[in-house]
């Protein structure tokens, strides 16, 4: 194709431009819908890809800051070995836990009964004057004869609690032992990060370590971002990228789901266009025999189709642009409120969600458009290079 | 004169079936010098447009040689008949094949475009072709705006414009009525007497035969007679 349009190639692709506007209405139909697949391939990815850098980046905020350590024998996954898997934090960390640059969270299994019935629970207990976490844990300083707690919205909602509850929690503690009180629910908080929400009882630190009679000992680390990584005995360290790990997998997951969409849509806006060429080959038999009468080859002028075929994509990515980018540009800046429903769904998903359409999708959007319309033109132009061109002349081929 | 074409021994024989063959021209010798205006004449089926496409070398011999313009027909790769045919040969059709979606000027444009010409050559070569074909005042008509003889005088102006050496017209007056036929052929005589440019035509108008120099009668794929007028 570069080869036929060496000198001249601007002259010819303006040529097919000319050719392929010629189709009038049907062109543009098939420009259409070629361009808002585009559009939407763009504005769903940046949506995902919204969401995703959102997810993240809550997740750091909310529960990872610059990574954990966690005790050798915790196992997030294994319930039984919970309740004994803290450690004690080791003292070479002292001066960073009094500069709250490490904030330790002691993990452990418990249960609530609010209204009678038993909802089991995880509780963690934390610093209620950290600052590593955007976590309001300012609510657990209370001085209420009742243990405080926080817990998220989406718990609270589940377990029918609001501020200034009363509610029985049961554990038991280090040695075996079943212990109950009742804690008073000091704030509720929303928060986008399900994994500080669902089934969790935020309580004082030193409270919990009491309750466990595990004082002294806590289940991870929570490190500042700004403090250097260091190999700590007993303890092994979780970087964001494993911790996050998870949640971007969820969003990929979430990304190939809706890709079956637009990739059923991009069909159909692709079979026009095949059945475009086609039929546009069957019509234009006489075109192509003078083409080659004037001095090109049939695999030129096979060329020539397959390029005005992939104007269709060109065309797409104008008409695109024109009504896609002051969308793209208003949701970019006000974002998409969500339905509160969502919220129940156990995604980390925010209130109103930001799309991001980064250079590498657009661009990467446009040559995937671009590269599958040339496939989709090139198949049928093949049939060009075995006419005979002296009956292509007279229409006579087909 | 330089001999142009030169037609040995030529068989063309066409697939019937999977197993039969149609013979459109059996031993066909013949020789084109330069600057003539001859004309293959025959009823329908005589095999002279199948003459004028091995000529063209739009299709191979099945046996025999062509060489045109010192270039064998039958060994020319796909690559070289098209190279020839983009800077020696000129086609017009019966049924013009102007490209619909273009102007007159971009018509006459395009063999232009193909030979990788500046712009400003391009632009003088086809102002200068439509004045002789007389249709300067049209170059920004579509080929649907115009007439049939206006359009058969754009195919003309686009095998002239880039100055061939060989103007093959097959049936070039068949969809034209009678004044229009004259004013095309007309066109075409003026060019071959200033230019010395050659033309064959493959016609069975007796309009055409009328303005040519030589005329070749070919019958059931030979030739019958071969007259110099």
């Amino acid at each position: 194709m570069i080869k036929l349009f060496n000198a001249s190639g601007m002259i010819l692709a303006k040529t097919a431009i000319k050719s392929l506007l010629g189709n009038g209405l049907k062109t543009w139909l098939n420009v259409f819908v070629l361009s808002i697949s585009f559009v939407l391939i763009i504005f769903m990815q940046g949506l995902l890809e919204g969401w995703s850098k959102q997810a993240v980046t809550d997740a750091v905020a909310w529960e990872i800051a610059g990574g954990q350590y966690w005790s050798q024998k915790y196992d997030p996954y294994d319930p039984f070995s919970l309740d004994s898997s803290a450690a004690v934090i080791p003292r070479s960390l002292m001066k960073e836990y009094n500069a709250h640059q490490i904030e330790p969270v002691l993990i452990a299994s418990g249960s609530i009964y609010p209204d009678g019935r038993m909802i089991p629970v995880l509780m963690k207990g934390i610093r209620p004057d950290q600052n590593l976490l955007t976590m309001p844990t300012q609510s657990l300083k209370g001085d209420s004869t009742e243990i405080p707690a926080i817990i998220g919205a989406h718990m609270a909602s589940q377990a029918g609690l609001k501020e200034n509850d009363l509610v029985t929690l049961r554990w038991r503690d280090a040695n075996g032992t079943f212990e109950a009180v009742d804690i008073r629910i000091a704030s509720v908080f929303k928060t986008t990060v399900p994994t500080t929400d669902n089934g969790i009882i935020w309580l004082p630190l030193e409270n919990l370590q009491n309750m466990m009679s595990q004082p002294g000992k806590a289940t991870m680390l929570i490190k500042d971002q700004e403090l250097a990584t260091q190999t700590l005995p007993g303890w092994k360290f979780m970087n964001q990228t494993e911790l996050t790990k998870q949640t971007i997998a969820l969003v990929r997951a979430k990304s190939i789901g809706m890709s079956i969409f637009y990739f059923i849509f991009l069909c159909l806006a692709l079979i026009a266009i095949f059945d475009t060429q086609t039929l546009s080959i069957f019509r234009r038999q006489r075109e192509i025999g003078t083409y080659v009468a004037l001095g090109m080859t049939p695999r030129q002028v096979q060329n020539f189709f397959t390029l005005e075929g992939t104007m269709n994509a060109l065309l797409a990515i104008l008409l695109g642009s024109a009504y896609g980018l002051p969308f793209f540009i208003w949701f970019a800046a006000n974002g998409i409120t969500m339905p509160s429903d969502v919220s129940n769904f156990g995604l980390p998903i925010a209130d109103k969600m930001y799309p991001l359409f980064t250079p590498k999708l657009i661009i990467g959007t446009v040559i995937f458009i671009f590269i599958i319309t040339a496939v989709v033109s090139y198949l049928p132009a093949r049939k060009i290079s075995r006419m005979n061109p002296t009956e292509a002349i007279r229409g006579k081929v087909l | 004169m330089n001999t142009i074409v030169r037609v040995k021994d030529l068989v063309k024989k066409f697939p019937i079936g999977s197993t039969g063959f149609f013979t459109a021209l059996k031993g066909i010798d013949l020789e084109f010098t330069e600057g003539e205006f001859t004309g293959l004449v025959g009823p329908s089926g005589s095999g002279k447009t199948t003459l004028l496409n091995i000529i063209g070398s739009l299709d191979v011999p099945s046996a025999g040689e062509v060489t045109v313009l010192s270039h064998s027909i039958s060994t020319l790769t796909p690559k070289e008949a098209a190279q020839l045919r983009k800077e020696k040969l000129g086609f017009i059709f019966q049924n013009y094949n102007l490209l619909p979606v273009y102007t007159v000027y971009e018509n006459v444009e395009f063999p232009l475009l193909l030979l990788n010409m500046s712009a400003e050559e391009r632009k003088k070569r086809i102002l200068e072709t439509l004045e002789w074909v007389g249709l300067s005042d049209k170059i920004n008509s579509r080929p649907s705006q115009l007439s049939g003889g206006e359009c058969q005088r754009v195919a003309i102006a686009r095998a002239m414009v880039k100055r061939p050496s060989l103007v093959l017209a097959d049936e070039p007056t068949a969809n034209l009525d009678s004044d229009n036929s004259h004013n095309v052929l007309q066109t075409m005589a003026k060019l071959n007497q200033e230019l010395k440019t050659t033309f064959i035509f493959a016609t069975h108008d007796e309009k055409v035969i009328g303005y040519l120099h030589r005329i070749i009668r070919l019958e059931d794929g030979k030739v019958f007679s071969d007259k110099t007028i």
